[in-house]
């Protein structure tokens, strides 16, 4: 599983971090997770700069919907 | 959350919005007002969404042994309410545009719809708002998108696309006409099913399509993440929609008219 922070300043978050990372077991591989985490964290910072409106993504639950990125938007009312 | 009449929206700069809890999940209604109504007006319009929204859950939830769909699998149903009818149409439309990769029919336990009921669900609720004068608005169904217009001047709605391996992590953003849903187990674990080899498997670890239409496209994004590769050949096949697949090595795949939105705007 994965720990994520999102810090926001105002109304834009300014940085995603990842706490911790090991593997889930399922699709999420250790190579998928050392070989994109790397690349896409500057394009994950980027993205949230540019002003996204909502996630697309893999049904949450209602629980998993506190974690979710959609969810991290909305609580800082972007 | 469910909405009260005294209130209880997220009021953004310039988006108005609403996180309704249903169907096991929250469905998220983004709406800028500027070509569209009055405040007071979208508070009505968004109470009649989500009573839409619960009452189609209490008709077609799996998870409520009392609801219509429920008793249409045990047998004990006697007549179909319309919106069965209606859903079990959508899902004989989503069968013959996969090929058969999405099959309600052929899912363990019997008729199973939920590959597309979310989407169909998020649909009705976006046409509600935009026939109540809302234009510009958007509902998320747990993570498939309904869009109509745009955020407010010029544009269409931005979604982000979360990226398999990471949930701080995006694999692209889109700029949406219409609607985008996505499929993978990332979420909540194994349960695609390939209805040709009868076992919960998936080919792909996340599978997105953008098209005019969240039901169909909720159903593509289910049969696409199953059948993997070869999926591409019916997406290409549907005018009007499109896909990006991220396979577990990390490797994506688009359709030949899948644009990503530039993410620096």
């Amino acid at each position: 599983m994965l720990s994520v922070s999102v810090t926001a300043s105002g109304s834009k978050i300014t940085a995603v971090t990842i706490a911790s990372l090991d593997d889930g077991g399922n699709f999420r591989s250790q190579s998928i997770d050392q070989q994109s985490i790397p690349i896409l964290e500057q394009e994950a910072m980027q993205a949230q700069s540019a002003n996204i409106q909502g996630v697309s993504g893999a049904s949450y639950t209602s629980a998993g919907f506190q974690q979710s990125l959609q969810g991290a938007l909305q609580s800082l009312g972007l | 959350m469910t909405l009260r009449a005294d209130g209880d929206l997220r009021a953004g700069e310039h988006l108005v919005g609403h996180d309704e809890v249903v169907m096991g999940t929250v469905f998220s209604f983004d709406v800028a007002l500027g070509r569209g109504g009055a405040r007071g007006e979208l508070h009505v319009a968004l109470r009649h969404a989500c009573a839409l929204l619960h009452r189609l859950d209490a008709l077609l939830s799996l998870w409520k042994p009392e609801s219509a769909m429920s008793r249409y699998r045990s047998g004990a149903l006697e007549s179909l309410p319309c919106e069965l009818t209606e859903v079990f149409e959508r899902c004989a439309q989503a069968k013959a545009a996969t090929d058969g990769w999405f099959d309600a029919e052929a899912m363990p336990g019997g008729m199973d719809p939920t590959g597309l009921v979310k989407g169909w669900a998020g649909q009705r609720a976006l046409d509600i708002l935009v026939g109540a004068g809302f234009p510009d608005a958007m509902v998320n169904a747990a993570g498939d998108v309904a869009t109509s217009g745009g955020p407010g001047g010029p544009g269409r709605w931005r979604i982000g696309i979360q990226h398999p391996g990471s949930r701080a992590h995006l694999l692209g953003v889109a700029a949406v006409d219409g609607a985008i849903a996505t499929s993978g187990c990332y979420e909540r674990g194994p349960h695609l099913y390939d209805p040709f080899e009868r076992r919960l498997t998936s080919r792909f670890a996340s599978a997105t399509v953008t098209g005019p239409d969240l039901t169909l496209a909720d159903a593509l994004a289910t049969a696409l993440a199953v059948a993997g590769p070869t999926g591409f050949s019916f997406v290409e096949r549907l005018a009007g929609y499109e896909a990006v697949a991220m396979a577990a090595d990390g490797t994506t795949r688009q359709s030949s008219g899948w644009r990503f939105a530039p993410v620096d705007v």
